[in-house]
């Protein structure tokens, strides 16, 4: 909210506050200041003068050399830019030593040649107005020399952010009941313009009938005759422009000026434009309505709208209609003083985007109390300023609700609750009368508290235990160190697993990336792993109100966003791709069920190391490097067995990384369409792992085995086989022999020949050394040798092998 | 025979000096050791010397064939200190080292979460983790947020077809944690995704990361908060940080209150920087959790508890000063590397 320091200042004397102490004040009282503006000057070296002549500057085309009386006695020439002023006018005039508002120094000097000895000021160049087109011209009678700030108040604007339980702080009068609280202050005494003597009568049913009492209990309407609508006066206009406001003529500025003033919204009907009386409502099926801003308005029946007895005539405490507003032919209004309940006014404003500085109050609430004393202020502002007759009473219909009750405060739980050990009940009391508050009745531990009408955030106990630590701040709250024992929870296991995953991949050279959660449906079949019989859309969790269709579902699969990674740092020449992430993805189940669950996600594509003298171009990453990486991550006491699975169209090879009955995640090379896509220049390798799989594995500390005491003999061999026959199945073969002194089979070599000269082409050779050794003996050859080719000839039997000699 | 000795002493010791390498070495020693070597020879005589001079020409004959077997030794050891002062000479130690398979990294955030996680679990928080798809009632209603407040809206929460949404803070794992526990103290951290409906900008992202913690046992209060919270940050930014605490308005910590710590910036002033919010929580968060477990745990008039929550792309923005928050999404290789 825009506040000016000004117009505060009519409600208590602040003048003993610098803005920065005020700002201070403010803040810690939970009133953040997000901006502080200064407006005009505050110099004496800026004043008022009149040009006396001017002329084309000789040497430049834009520029005019003035002469202008500052009332020294001569005239002053100085060169100016500016367009829009004759001779004879009034300006400001900053004379050298004058410092502008953003700190410019104005200096005597040169343009183009020409001497200048000052500078005539725009609206923007004083922090005025944001008008730069030309200079600020001032109004006749403004006496020549005189310091402008005689003439234009300066004036300080506050940004201030109210939290949305304080809505008793939308207005000045309401900040300066809060300063005063605050500091002490007295507040001055025209500022208590919620009292008022105004005398009132019931309204007729056919004056006012309040047809939705939920939605507007409180409906007060004053009938002015026979005012002039005009501009406003000087004094009104500057108060709206000081806080951005435009001035639009005097009946409504003044209903304005009481909104920012009291925080009281007020509207002003024509009464020549009104049919019968005043009728509060819900909207009608398809009825419209056209407001003030110009917008026409479906509106729907949870809607409220003040009507007369043909039409709707505005959009209740959101914003009044075009066509019963106040205009310059207007001599009869209808004002009126209200209160709406504030979900009503949220709905209906967030469904017609109509945000208006009086619906902004009504939303956080409005207090029905002061609906009268506004009434009243506007009526005397309207009297003195546009003239008319009001009638003697103002119609009332219905009641002001009642929305603060007595709260009662526990000192010693407050006492407890703040930590604070000098603190003492009178404290409390003395803290809650300063904000207005009056005690009703104490026992030695309690108190009870009646809550001043304005304070609709104050309604429990713990409400006014906020108002104490408030306004005592947390210095004076000692720092209490309090440690318990926090016992380790799964998550916390979850956590120091998955980092460690982390910090093994990054110290492998892998670089963690983080991807948004929201991916797009065409990302979708980037997902790795089986397709759903349903498609891919199936398998995700769509978002019902995403923000563009980049961010339609929730991700299934790391992958989509490790493949737009991979995308990005192609485009930026990144030859060597090897990302991570570790994170949530999401999972639809039947009936509407949803599976969350945490994934790790590898992409590996390019030269296995950087370019460098040592290798220029290292060979291209392969299935087996990313195998290489999981195989590392698991530890060698686990088993991974790949198992192809089908229909998985982005991706070739894709397979379940299996351990036994469990699956431990997915690997796969990126389809080379999709690869070519993203301008991969090698085949791009990706698993997704599941990090809770890979945990269950963890089977606590590991057992110490003895170390072997006996030689072991080895023996290579090598076997020719067709090209399908798998290395698992070779090692299934001879681990299903349970030869007891086979201890290790490992493969060292997988040989083709694609010429066919030394194996065939649909043929190849796989060799190994088996390693054989007794845990209680050294062997025998002869008793190795034994060994060895009975499990020679099961192989030869068991599998389409022949042993190379 | 001492003769013969001596001057086959010269002889050698001569031809020794002579070889040029190894091979001439090895040569040399069969020459003068080998089975017919020289010495060998002259020694075979030892059995014709006539035992007078026995003596003395036996120790002569260990003296040439030490000096020669010292020698050769000798030799050998210089010819190897110069094969393996050649073995690196031109090796050049100021070019760069095998590169492996590259230097990898922790995303900058998962460095942050990190830090905060590590520091916090030192002062006693253990982890919690909740869901982020999320029903109403954990990630408003049980936190005391007006039904009709504008948060809930679906202009500003991700909502699924069936009601529920994505959790917009942390928060809602306070719920979740109090729903379930067996017994107080509650002491937990939650750092975790969190969801916004905001345009993508250099400031917002609609996916953002949150830290929450919460701890509730008989008696907390607002000295422990502030206890708590102050070591936290000076551990994050420093022991002499300043740490403020500034009130303000929470639905679910009444009182609330915004924390700012100060920061240098080179050539700057010192500023303000709003860094995380906090509060003691509201009873009517307590009366909500006990609606659901339908026992006393949690009645708001026996124990209290204080909450707080940061963010945590903000915290490393502030910490690397990291200007787009979209950096963070991006994983530009050249932004990954930098961390």
């Amino acid at each position: 909210m825009q506040v000016s320091l000004s117009w505060l200042q009519t409600h208590l004397d602040l003048s003993h506050y610098t803005t920065s102490q005020l700002s201070d004040l403010l803040t810690f009282a939970g009133i953040e200041v997000e901006g502080i503006e200064q407006k005009g000057v505050n110099t004496d070296l800026i004043v008022v003068g009149q040009i006396k002549d001017s002329i084309q500057h000789p040497d430049a085309e834009k520029l005019s050399v003035c002469q202008v009386d500052v009332g020294q006695g001569s005239d002053r020439q100085i060169v100016c830019g500016a367009k829009n002023f004759k001779v004879g006018d009034k300006v400001p005039v900053a004379l050298p030593g004058a410092e502008l508002p953003g700190g410019f120094q104005i200096k005597e000097g040169k343009l183009r040649g020409i001497a200048s000895l000052g500078m005539m000021c725009s609206g923007r160049e004083l922090g005025l107005t944001d008008e730069h087109s030309g200079l600020l011209i001032l109004d006749t009678t403004a006496p020549i020399g005189k310091p402008f700030r005689e003439l234009v108040e300066p004036d300080v604007l506050l940004d201030l952010e109210i939290t949305p339980n304080r809505s008793d702080l939308l207005s000045h009068l309401g900040l300066a009941r809060e300063l005063a609280a605050l500091t002490g202050l007295p507040l001055k005494g025209e500022s208590h313009l919620g009292e008022t003597d105004l005398k009132t009568r019931p309204a007729t049913p056919a004056e006012i009938r309040l047809g939705a009492p939920e939605a507007c209990p409180l409906y007060i309407a004053r009938t002015i005759r026979g005012v002039k609508v005009a501009p406003s006066p000087e004094w009104l206009q500057n108060r709206l422009h000081s806080i951005g406001l435009r001035p639009i003529n005097n009946i409504v500025d003044i209903t304005n000026y009481i909104l920012m003033e009291m925080g009281q919204p007020l509207h002003a009907f024509d009464l020549a434009k009104l049919t019968g009386g005043i009728v509060v409502r819900h909207a009608t099926e398809a009825e419209t309505l056209v407001t003030l801003d110009g917008q026409n308005c479906a509106l729907l029946p949870d809607d409220l709208v003040i009507a007369d007895q043909t039409k709707p005539l505005a959009i209740a405490g959101i914003m009044g209609g075009a066509e019963s507003g106040v205009t310059d032919t207007t001599t009869d209004i209808l004002l009126e003083v209200a209160y709406f309940q504030p979900s009503g006014i949220r709905r209906t404003s967030r469904r017609l985007s109509i945000h208006s500085d009086s619906s902004y109050r009504f939303e956080r609430g409005v207090d029905p109390q002061q609906a009268l004393g506004a009434a009243d202020a506007a009526t005397r502002l309207i009297l003195a300023i546009a003239g008319g007759k009001a009638e003697d009473h103002a119609v009332v219909a219905g009641a002001a609700p009642t929305l603060v009750h007595s709260v009662e405060l526990d000192e010693t739980r407050a006492s407890k609750l703040l930590g604070i050990p000098s603190f003492t009940a009178d404290e409390g009391h003395a803290i809650l009368e300063k904000l207005g508050l009056i005690k009703q009745s104490a026992t030695p531990t309690t108190s009870l508290w009646q809550i001043p009408s304005y304070r609709l955030d104050l309604q429990r106990p713990v409400d006014l235990i906020e108002e104490l630590a408030r306004v005592i701040g947390l210095d004076r709250v000692p720092a209490n160190f309090c440690a318990a024992f926090a016992a380790t929870d799964t998550a916390d296991r979850a956590y120091d697993h998955l980092m460690a995953l982390r910090s093994a991949l990054a110290n492998r050279g892998f670089h963690e990336a983080q991807t948004l959660r929201l991916i797009s449906t065409a990302q979708l079949s980037d997902t790795l792993g089986a397709i759903p019989a349903k498609g891919l859309d199936s398998a995700a969790v769509p978002v019902k109100n995403p923000l563009s269709e980049d961010h339609t579902h929730l991700r299934p699969s790391i992958v989509p966003g490790l493949i737009a990674t991979a995308a990005l740092n192609i485009r930026q020449g990144a030859a060597q791709l090897r990302f991570f992430e570790a994170g949530r993805v999401f999972l639809a189940l039947p009936k509407n069920n949803t599976r969350e669950e945490e994934r790790l996600a590898i992409l590996l594509s390019g030269p296995i190391a950087p370019s460098s003298w040592h290798a220029r171009e290292p060979q291209p990453a392969s299935l087996y490097d990313l195998l290489g990486v999981i195989e590392n991550l698991v530890g060698p006491a686990v088993t991974i067995e790949p198992k192809p699975i089908e229909n998985t169209p982005g991706f070739l090879l894709t397979s379940e990384l299996r351990n036994g009955n469990r699956n431990l995640g997915w690997i796969a090379q990126l389809h080379p369409s999709r690869a070519r896509d993203i301008d991969a220049r090698h085949p791009v390798y990706i698993a997704e792992l599941l990090p809770s799989a890979l945990r269950q594995l963890q089977s606590g500390p590991a057992k110490f085995e003895d170390l072997p005491r006996f030689p072991a003999i080895s023996r290579d061999i090598a076997l020719e086989c067709p090209q399908d026959l798998t290395h698992a199945q070779v090692l299934a073969a001879l681990e299903k022999a349970k030869q007891p002194l086979l201890q290790k089979i490992d493969l060292f070599d997988q040989f083709r020949d694609p010429t066919g000269q030394k194996l065939p082409t649909d043929r190849k050779s796989l060799a190994y050394t088996l390693t054989y050794r007794a845990p209680d003996r050294t062997l025998e050859t002869a008793e190795v040798d034994t060994a060895h080719q009975t499990l020679l000839t099961t192989l030869e039997k068991a599998l389409p092998v022949t042993l190379r000699k | 025979m001492l003769s013969d000795l001596t001057s086959l002493h010269t002889e050698a010791l001569t031809a020794l000096d002579a070889a040029s390498d190894e091979t001439a070495l090895e040569a040399l020693r069969i020459d003068y050791l080998g089975k017919k070597g020289k010495l060998t020879a002259l020694s075979s005589g030892m059995k014709d010397v006539p035992p007078d001079i026995k003596k003395d020409v036996g120790a002569k004959l260990n003296e040439v064939r030490t000096a020669i077997t010292d020698g050769i030794t000798s030799r050998q050891l210089a010819f190897q200190a110069a094969k393996d002062a050649a073995s690196v000479s031109g090796l050049d130690i100021t070019l760069p080292g095998r590169p492996g398979q590259g230097t990898g990294s922790l995303h900058p955030l998962t460095q942050i979460r990190h830090l905060a996680i590590s520091t916090l679990r030192r002062m006693g928080f253990a982890l919690a983790e909740g869901p982020e798809i999320e029903t109403e009632w954990h990630c408003f209603d049980a936190l005391n947020t007006p039904a009709d407040h504008p948060a809930r809206n679906e202009s500003d929460t991700f909502y699924l077809n069936d009601g529920r949404l994505l959790r917009t803070h942390t928060s809602s794992v306070q719920i979740r944690t109090m729903e379930t526990v067996k017994q107080l103290p509650v002491r937990i951290i939650a750092p975790g995704a969190a969801y916004r409906r905001d345009e993508i900008d250099a400031t917002h992202l609609s996916v953002f990361n949150q830290l929450e913690g919460l701890y509730v046992d008989k008696d907390v209060s607002l000295a422990d908060l502030k206890g708590t919270l102050e070591y936290f940050f000076r551990e994050i930014f420093g022991p002499k940080t300043a740490v403020r605490f500034r009130p303000h308005f929470f639905p679910f910590t009444e009182p609330s209150f915004e924390i700012d710590v100060k920061l240098e910036a080179k050539g700057k002033e010192d500023r303000w920087i709003e860094i995380a919010g906090c509060g003691m929580v509201d009873p009517a968060v307590f009366e909500a959790v006990g609606q659901t477990r339908k026992d006393t745990l949690f009645d708001p008039t026996e124990i209290t508890g204080f909450a707080f929550g940061l963010g945590l792309d903000r915290l490393a923005m502030i910490l690397h000063g990291i200007t787009d928050i979209r950096h963070l999404i991006e994983n530009d290789l050249r932004f990954l590397r930098q961390f």
